[in-house]
């Protein structure tokens, strides 16, 4: 399996036929990852290719199905994060696991204090130089007393680290693994090479696992690069081997059949102007961005976390304000920072969590359906029962949302039927404009294509749409037309007419 | 890697164009977590001695300041490390009134033949610390939130002083723990020493002890503080049962120094004590104040409440300034982006 300057060195880590089924899915399928001693290892796959899985399965958050994790040939089995510490392996999240209001010092050592402990007082003096000559092992000075909140991203990240060291050392491991799942996104670049300079000095006595989007910083900081697609090892090779062209193409895989994302239903797009963007722009998230959407017509955003995508359709929904620019629905100007006002013009928004932001869980499926059009249904200025049920029914029917009864709890029905009553519920308030944010995450596969469907629905029926979806395949399947955003800034319009879709590889190469 | 160095060494770098003594004394009244607390009463103090032409600086007056403020200061020392938790305790009406009764009917007394002596202390701890654990377990156990588990609590709690105490004012004869709260050492009140050596000894537990560091990560992310090992539902309870334990103390000087028991007594105590933590910078969202926040915040209210008697502003009026006081004390420290919706 070993590859490259990997194969002469003996394995620290080995997880081998590492499989994992969530209900629906094979998350993992028979994965093999192994991890050599003073290495670092890029681990690259797209979104739900299973690396947050396996990821996981090494820090015991997660136990594997099937499978074996070999530590220094040795089998281990890990139950929880702190038994995979003992043994030496530790994670820094990309969401960050120091707890805010502690200095730095607290969190280097929180739960492991016997150390600095006299007759169960702490001794904070000790602690507090314990905390800086560790620090100084990774060349970093900062004021050790100074809360987590205070610091930035960065030094958080080496505080991270900092406390995986001392506690691998503390448990006798003296080659811990660290797995860091995507550190760099939050880094501006002077802050990425200094990250990038302290993992090429602790390699010297750990092992490193890397996990990131930005192929190009994974080539030139690894010393072996892992694939992962559809939860299957794809290939690994030497980092000095690898060609950036050639790890998106293993990434993104082959082709896939055109009538899945229902093409032939696919539009000309080329109606009406519903929506126009001009000059929006949000300092500090995107620079200033134009463009229009037509009647009918599927406009798909793409680019990284931090791209700025998220950003603008928060902007169109009124959920941040932009700081210039304006957002105009039929010709009429949209009042900036509003949802309610968006949500009055005609803008519906499709959440990517549906279960916290799109769906009243606890309410029913006829009451989420209404919920926007509460005042069509009135009688003699109350809430008809007999209109809301015919509304409720007659959307239900049109979407065929299958649910046993329009009075089921939406908390009880499956993700794709949970999804399709937030579309309708938008469809019922007689949208002109739906963003749909990752519509089809966490939804089966025939779920997912009853959502295909409908898309080309609406969009016949002249609703524009704009799209960010789960997979770079899905987004060219679907749109009509693609923006491409990097680091801020729109950087391309691609077309995607149903007869000349562009490549998978064409896109990814833009966006990273 | 000296490079590195340099780069990440600039933020500190930045603060030395400061001469190094002020740099240091500004860093440590910053972190100290007080400094808002003491300007603020420095404030309060100053607006009242021009406002009462330094009738309010005299040593008697600061003397009854001090006096006064001691026992909510422990009401407060009490309460304080549940909000730091994230969460509040409301039961201090209950625990004191049951309390208060006891104390009333176990030393010397006229009703009955009762004379416990100093026992009452234990006894009092005992009665605080058992209905802490009972909170703490309702909201560990049956996972209810602490504001109606302790909400209710506070009522069981109060019927049941009620019932034992048959709402009769009952007067302790044995003054011994009155004489020593309202003698003065060197001219300072004993009962204000006290409440500073409680805020001391917990202010060193909350910073030296494991207890103390598992209560601070909780507060500040429960999720995170249990990923890294924390035993969030024993601290919980432990941090609920101390708060009780000392109810049960505050309880027991109130009901000395007053020289009257009765169930009654408990009844005002949770707005003040509430006020006081708030005032001295507890953040109602957790993770931040300590006890000499909650003891400077019981501070500052009384010193203004006696600032407003001395002149002469009408108890009304007193009242309305109280809610002000505590609306704005917690916006100025709560964490807004720690809760998704204000409810």
């Amino acid at each position: 399996m070993s590859l490259g300057n990997g194969a002469s060195r003996d394995s620290i880590l080995a997880l081998r036929g590492i499989t994992k089924t969530f209900p629906g899915v094979v998350a993992l399928d028979g994965v093999d990852l192994a991890i050599h001693r003073n290495e670092v290892v890029g681990l690259v796959g797209e979104n739900g290719a299973g690396k947050s899985v396996l990821m996981k399965i090494m820090i015991g958050l997660m136990q594997p199905d099937e499978g074996t994790i070999l530590l220094e040939d040795r089998l281990i089995a890990l139950r929880d994060p702190s038994e995979a510490i003992r043994n030496g392996i530790g994670m820094v999240f990309q969401e960050g696991s120091l707890v805010p209001n502690l200095s730095v010092t607290e969190n280097l050592f929180l739960c492991h204090e016997n150390g600095f402990s006299n007759a169960g007082f702490f001794s904070l003096k000790s602690m507090r130089d314990a905390a800086r000559q560790l620090l100084a092992e990774l060349s970093l000075q900062i004021d050790v007393n100074l809360p987590v909140a205070e610091i930035g991203p960065a030094l958080r990240q080496m505080v991270e680290i900092a406390r995986l060291l001392w506690l691998s050392r503390l448990y006798g491991r003296n080659n811990p693994v660290l797995i860091l799942d995507e550190p760099t996104t939050v880094l501006a670049d002077k802050e990425r090479e200094t990250l990038f300079a302290i993992l090429r000095n602790l390699r010297k006595s750990a092992s490193i696992v890397f996990i990131s989007h930005r192929i190009q910083e994974v080539i030139e900081n690894c010393d072996r690069i892992c694939v992962l697609k559809d939860g299957k090892n794809v290939t690994e090779m030497a980092a000095s081997d690898a060609r950036l062209l050639r790890i998106e193409q293993l990434m993104v895989g082959h082709s896939f059949s055109a009538d899945r994302f229902h093409e032939d239903d696919q539009g000309t797009g080329g109606g009406k102007e519903i929506l126009n963007v001009q000059g929006l722009g949000r300092s500090g998230s995107f620079e200033p961005i134009s463009f229009t959407i037509g009647e009918g017509e599927i406009v798909s955003l793409i680019g990284l976390v931090g791209s700025g995508k998220e950003e603008v359709c928060r902007c169109i929904t009124g959920l941040e304000r932009a700081d210039t620019g304006s957002i105009s629905l039929d010709g009429r100007r949209l009042s900036m920072g509003s949802p309610s006002g968006a949500v009055r013009a005609g803008i519906g928004h499709i959440p990517i969590d549906r279960r916290s932001e799109g769906l009243a869980l606890m309410m029913n499926v006829a009451e989420n359906v209404n919920l926007l059009v509460l005042n069509r249904l009135k009688a003699a200025g109350l809430l008809s029962p007999a209109r809301e049920r015919k509304n409720a029914q007659h959307w239900v029917t049109e979407c065929q949302i299958k649910t046993p009864s329009i009075s089921t709890m939406c908390a009880n029905l499956s993700g794709g039927n949970q999804q399709k009553t937030v579309i309708s519920k938008w469809l019922s308030s007689r949208v002109r404009l739906l963003i749909l944010d990752h519509p089809t995450r966490g939804v089966d596969v025939g779920a997912k294509d009853e959502i295909y469907k409908l898309m080309r629905r609406l969009a016949k029926e002249g609703i524009g749409m704009i799209i960010m979806c789960d997979t770079l395949e899905e987004d060219i399947g679907l749109s009509n037309r693609m923006l491409v955003m990097k680091d801020g800034r729109l950087v391309k319009e691609v077309d995607s007419s149903p007869r000349s879709k562009p490549s998978p590889q064409s896109i990814i190469s833009l966006i990273v | 890697m000296a490079t590195v160095k340099a780069r990440l060494g600039r933020v500190t770098l930045l603060r030395k164009r400061l001469p190094a003594p002020v740099v240091a004394a500004g860093a440590w009244f910053r972190r100290s977590g007080v400094a808002a607390q003491i300007l603020t009463l420095v404030i309060v103090v100053a607006v009242f001695a021009i406002g009462t032409r330094g009738k309010y600086l005299s040593w008697a007056n600061i003397q009854v300041i001090l006096s006064l403020a001691a026992i909510p200061a422990i009401f407060a020392i009490g309460l304080h490390p549940t909000i730091v938790l994230g969460g509040i305790d409301l039961s201090i009406q209950g625990v004191a009134s049951l309390c208060a009764v006891f104390v009333g009917l176990l030393l010397k007394n006229q009703f009955n033949s009762n004379d416990v002596g100093l026992w009452i202390i234990p006894i009092s701890i005992a009665i605080g610390g058992t209905a802490g654990v009972v909170s703490g377990l309702l909201n560990t156990g049956l996972r209810i939130p602490s504001f109606i588990a302790t909400l209710g609590m506070s009522w069981i709690l109060y019927g049941m002083a009620v019932y034992v105490g048959r709402a009769v004012n009952v007067q302790i004869l044995d003054t011994r723990i009155e004489k020593f709260a309202s003698s003065t050492l060197f001219g300072v009140p004993q009962i204000a020493i006290l409440a500073v050596v409680f805020a001391a000894i917990v202010q060193v537990v909350e910073d030296r002890t494991r207890f103390g560091r598992y209560m601070y990560a909780i507060g500040g992310d429960e999720v995170i503080a249990k990923q890294a090992g924390v035993n969030v539902n024993r601290t919980k309870i432990a941090v609920f049962t101390v708060a009780g334990i000392i109810y049960g103390l505050g309880s027991l000087l109130l009901a000395c120094r007053l020289g009257v028991a009765t169930s009654r007594m408990g009844l005002t105590l949770l707005f003040p004590t509430v006020t006081a933590v708030a005032v001295g910078g507890v953040a109602l969202t957790g993770g931040i104040g300590g006890a000499k926040n909650a003891a400077l915040g019981a501070l500052i209210v009384t010193a203004l409440n006696d600032g407003l008697v001395l002149m002469h502003v009408s108890p009304y009026i007193q009242q309305a300034v109280n809610g002000v006081v505590l609306i704005a004390a917690v916006a100025l420290t709560i964490d807004r982006k720690k809760l998704g919706f204000i409810k």
